[in-house]
């Protein structure tokens, strides 16, 4: 198949960036799409231009390292997917595909298609972790965690990292992630001793970060490759509120 | 020569009698000392934390954008521990076993002890963390069995528990980070160590942004950098993963053991066109509950559901009755090649058997089917279009993990002074085949629980010592070799990608040095790669520059160590003249076709000295103390 | 920003129950207009008399006023946060429009509220334009001056039609309120948008439809 992709080339963070048309011919079905933007590093490489600088690692939807913005969706065309598992078979024959960054002041863009997700780390390190030092736990099995609690954190913690929340947010706001990650420790009693500080400081890191307020458009839980809830940030927000007020 | 170290006194006691006579240093001058680790994933992250909480001044490199991205996230099955909760005969002397058989005798008694003596503590440690494993009903952990053993000593969550152990040690890293303890170099790779005075003391890194080459200087280096199976290129590895730290660590001394030791992975999803880049593993964890069958007639084009039930080989079962569809990886790996390489392959290029659900649906209910493996199925899904609800999946082998590695002696050092090999870059406890739900323990019990204690023995000794200065001679001999290797890879300008040459070294590998393996092959492989190698050097052509970002640079530097390590691998492998594990010689195998193991000659760990592209051969002889070596039958 | 965002649903949802009371009260002109009269303006004569009454509306413009400002303090916060658009965003396939718009809904009802304020609080509160009279119990005439203004078709338009946007700001905002403020349960989060939706076509058709019946009363 035959397809044309438009591209956002942007040398470093420094400098400005543009779309670029390049015409592919010789695409399969089969071909993931990060496959066939290798094929067109390949084509490059042969031409002696640059090739163009994109994330990937696992390629099976779980590092979180893949972000592409594809025809006007975080991941491409399908929701809750990564865009290492959108696959050709999803565009026509002749398509133009328009493929961006993501965009977010909190995401600066380094190179090409490669951004700068360091953020979501730092609010990682403001409290999304239980303080205990290694060789200092109890027995696995002493303290019971009902079935319901275990996978309700469980769906929380799935989250991948990859931060398409942000990227499709008109706020570009953090919230699913960062309530992903506070309400998947809050809930299990490990968790406990540290949750109004966790939650506090973890939201205020977001708010640091420059990643805007969350208006529940609902684009995020859509967008997600781990289908995390709309409702964890309602959550999160409950237990913002009760550490600022009531404890 | 090679001192494995292993500590005195009857096997439950020895890890015990090293922890008390290994030296310890002061909490103040712990601060003094500085460790570099280089990897984050579980072992990478878990010792880089908990070192850091010793008190070390530690700095962790990785070349992803964070932490959490390192490629344990994408285990997926389980992690074992000997915790006996389900009440059905474990113990820690039950799970040694297991891993010391499922390693085919190849690995060292009293660290495949320690493995699963740690492995209970490891599972406290991760509920600690906040590791949201399964749970029954009543709020006791869950368990599920896992391929070659018959207890369920399998802790899980859902399909993504590597995922869940590696942000635990993500977070537990950014705590330290927090704690300023630790430094952290996202999108920094490893380009060399730099070894002095036969002390690794440092190393140089690229910073994978700007392009710049950078150098740091500690008193111990610790790699954790993975498995090396993109060898093969098409493999179940993420597409980073590579050996290059390892490999340089081998060109400066660090010997290399069991190199083809390498597991290949009955159920992932099948090759479908020459432009994949990657298998995409499903967990083996399908195959407590999934059946694997091919049909009895050749080249059969029916639809899937069509085919009755008489007419399905479930081959496993068949074979291996005791343990059917739980039958070993490598076992279970080479009987699907058996059936495919015969004409009974099915899907698209006939190089795939089906893993069918129908029966487990029937029995269990789709509500217990889904609620076990939903992620995988979905994911199935979305990489296939199919619905395996509906019809079976289609899997086949891939390249998956590497059980060879540096060589590293009971306290997880190289044969470098000072230079450490945790998790899935050193060989060993796995021998010649890896145990399912083993990777994620092994990875996690180095850097949490051994290297912490281990590396004070060490370190101890180091502390009258002066820290080289970033100006040291060896250091600017390090840094101009390799900026010489880079500006021979930009100036080549040949006609031929990068990708071309993985290609390449991928097909002579998968081909060669893969599933099984024989003499003739390994001797023209040998050959092939050698010219590959020329080829590439004369005729590879590497775009933009290396003052920026350019991933083009980054894998062709790492191609070129792969397509080295390809030598050894095959050179392992024709030494090797036995059949054992993962590594199976065709020269070597029963009448119906099982792995010939040859005690008598090598009952030793190969460990292989870098000698100016030659390698060198050194053999750690393997002492069977507590188990005897018997075949390997799964029958 | 979290404590901003608490006061915008904190006031829309006080500005909700107001709306309920308003179109409750606006339900009188529906009546045969003798009746619809007289309950008209003594209801409204007593709203302007009522002590409880003024509390609550300088509550009610204060609400408007925190609910604007902070609104526009967030909207620009926001936009902060993602300076650079892209060039194609189909944001349709994954949020409603409604969600997607809210500040400019919200711009829009602003100006409804304005030219309503013109209509009607400038005439009655501080006598602008032409004087009101009273009716046979004494009362100010206000349900001429409702009458009289919705017998211009463009203002029957006017009022109509601007209430579609104040239904979609309304149907998203209801929900939007509860989860800012921490309403998490998953089951009540669906019966909730459900009301959501039944609380704003009430809105929207209760509000919209009177200016019609009157234009043709």
């Amino acid at each position: 198949m035959k397809v044309t992709f438009k591209i956002w080339r942007q040398e470093n963070a420094k400098t400005k960036g543009d779309f670029k048309s390049y015409e592919v011919y010789d695409l399969t079905k089969d071909m993931s799409f990060l496959e066939a933007l290798d094929h067109l590093n390949e084509l490059l490489v042969e031409r002696d231009e640059k090739t163009i600088a994109f994330e990937y690692d696992c390629r099976e939807g779980i590092c979180g390292q893949c972000c592409l913005f594809i025809n006007g969706r975080a991941h491409g065309p399908h929701s809750n997917m990564t865009t290492c598992q959108l696959h050709m078979r999803s565009f026509k024959d002749g398509e133009t595909i328009v493929v961006e960054p993501w965009r977010a002041t909190a995401f600066p863009v380094i190179k090409d298609l490669v951004i700068d997700r360091s953020s979501l780390d730092r609010i990682i390190e403001q409290g999304g972790y239980i303080n205990a030092k290694t060789g200092t736990a109890p027995e696995a099995n002493a303290i019971l965690i009902s079935k319901s609690i275990a996978d309700k954190a469980m769906d929380a913690a799935a989250c991948i990292g990859c931060g398409a929340c942000v990227a499709t947010c008109k706020n570009s706001s953090a919230a699913l992630f960062t309530s992903a990650k506070i309400n998947h420790l809050n809930s299990l009693p490990q968790g406990h001793q540290e949750a109004s500080t966790r939650v506090l400081k973890m939201a205020r890191q977001m708010e640091l970060e420059g990643f805007g307020s969350c208006t529940f458009t609902g684009a995020c839980e859509v967008e997600c490759p781990e289908h995390i809830s709309i409702i964890n940030i309602a959550e999160m927000n409950v237990r913002r509120l009760k550490a600022k007020w009531f404890e | 020569m090679l001192d494995s170290k292993i500590p005195e006194g009857p096997i439950e006691n020895k890890w015990l009698n090293y922890q008390i006579k290994a030296k310890l240093i002061n909490p103040a001058n712990k601060k003094a000392l500085s460790i570099i680790v280089v990897g984050s994933g579980l072992s990478g992250a878990g010792s880089a934390a908990t070192l850091a909480e010793l008190g070390y001044h530690v700095k962790c490199f990785y070349y992803q954008d964070s932490a959490r991205r390192a490629h344990s996230i994408a285990a997926q099955g389980g992690i074992n521990a000997a915790k006996n909760y389900q009440h059905d005969g474990d113990s820690v002397w039950r799970m040694f076993y297991d891993t010391l058989k499922g390693g085919d005798f190849r690995s060292r008694e009293a660290n495949v002890y320690r493995l699963a003596e740690l492995s209970a503590p490891l599972i406290d440690h991760f509920v600690q963390q906040g590791v949201p494993f399964a749970r029954e009903y009543g709020g006791v952990l869950a368990n599920r069995s896992f391929g070659g053993v018959q207890v369920q000593r399998t802790f899980y969550t859902r399909g993504q528990t590597g995922q869940q152990l590696l942000l635990a040690a993500y977070s537990q890293l950014y705590k330290m980070k927090k704690a300023k303890k630790v430094e952290l170099f996202p999108r920094h790779e490893m380009l060399d160590l730099v070894v002095i005075d036969g002390k690794a003391k440092g190393i140089i890194a690229r910073n994978l942004v700007t392009g710049q080459l950078k150098r740091f200087v500690a008193d111990a280096v610790v790699l954790a950098t993975g498995g090396y199976s993109r060898v093969f290129r098409l493999s179940t590895l993420a597409i980073g993963c590579n050996a290059s730290a390892i490999w340089k660590a081998h060109k400066r001394g660090a010997y290399f053991a069991a190199p083809s030791f390498t597991q290949i992975h009955p159920t992932a999803l099948p090759q479908t066109s020459e432009a994949q880049s990657k298998l995409t593993l499903m967990s083996e964890s399908l195959r407590n509950d999934g059946r694997i069958w091919v049909p009895k007639k050749k080249g059969d084009n029916r639809n899937t559901n069509d085919i009755p039930e008489e007419e399905r080989d479930y081959y496993l079962e068949r074979r291996y009755p005791n343990f059917g569809n739980l039958a070993p990886r490598d076992i279970a790996s080479r009987a699907a090649k058996e059936r495919i390489d015969k004409g009974y392959g099915v899907g698209q290029l006939k190089n795939a058997v089906y893993l069918d659900f129908r029966h487990a649906i029937k029995q269990f209910g789709m509500h217990t089917i889904k609620d076990r493996y939903s992620n995988l199925f979905e994911m199935y899904k979305k990489i296939t279009g199919v619905d395996a609800y509906q019809e079976p999946m289609q899997i086949s082998p891939a390249a998956h993990f590497s059980m060879g590695g540096l060589w590293v002696d009971y306290e997880l050092m190289t044969t470098i002074q000072g230079l450490y090999a945790i998790g899935e870059c050193n060989f060993s406890d796995h021998g010649a085949n890896r145990l399912g739900a083993n990777s994620l323990l092994q990875a996690s019990i180095d850097g949490y629980f051994i290297l912490p204690n281990t590396i004070n023995n060490y370190l101890a000794n180091t502390l009258n010592e002066m820290r080289p200065t970033l100006e040291h001679p060896e250091f600017d001999n390090v840094q101009k070799e390799i900026e010489q290797q880079i500006a021979k890879l930009l100036s080549i300008n040949g006609n031929k990608t990068v990708d071309h040459f993985h290609r390449e070294l991928g097909k002579i590998m998968w081909q060669e040095c893969a599933m099984s393996r024989n003499k003739q092959g390994l001797e023209k492989a040998i050959v092939q790669i050698k010219d590959l190698k020329r080829d590439f050097w004369k005729n590879v052509k590497v775009t933009g520059s290396d003052k920026e970002m350019n991933t083009e640079l980054e894998k062709a530097l790492r191609l070129a160590d792969f397509i080295e390590l390809g030598i050894l691998m095959c050179t392992d492998a024709l030494q090797r003249e036995e059949s054992c594990g993962a590594h199976f010689r065709e020269e070597y195998q029963t009448k119906d076709g099982e792995a010939m193991r040859v005690d008598h000659r090598f009952s030793y760990v190969s460990a292989w000295e870098y000698n100016n592209g030659n390698f060198k051969l050194h053999k750690e002889q393997l002492e069977f103390e507590y188990v005897k070596p018997s075949v390997r039958s799964y029958k | 920003m979290f404590f901003k965002k608490s006061i915008i649903a904190l006031t829309g949802l006080f500005l909700c129950i107001f709306l309920i009371v308003h179109l409750s009260a606006n339900c009188i002109l529906l009546l045969p207009k003798d009746i619809a009269r007289d309950l008209y303006n003594s209801y409204s004569t007593t709203l302007r008399e009522s002590l409880f009454i003024k509390i609550i509306a300088y509550v009610l413009y204060l609400s408007i006023l925190l609910h604007v400002v902070y609104a526009l303090l967030i909207t620009l916060r926001n936009r902060k946060a993602k300076s650079q658009h892209y060039s194609i965003n189909n944001f349709r396939e994954n949020s409603s429009w409604a969600s997607q718009n809210m500040g400019l809904l919200g711009v829009i009802i602003l100006l409804f509220i304005l030219v309503h304020l013109a209509n009607f609080w400038a005439r009655i509160k501080l006598g602008i334009g032409e004087n009101i009279g009273l009716d046979a119990n004494g009362h100010v005439n206000v349900y001429e001056v409702t009458y009289g203004l919705f017998q211009n078709i463009y203002f029957v338009m006017f009022y109509t039609v601007l209430m579609i946007p104040l239904g979609l700001h309304l149907n998203h905002g209801l929900k939007s309120a509860f989860m800012t403020l921490g309403f998490y349960h998953k089951k009540g989060l669906r019966i909730l948008a459900k009301t959501s939706l039944i609380y704003a076509t009430i809105m929207t058709v209760g509000f919209g439809i009177i200016p019609f019946i009157l234009f043709f009363k």
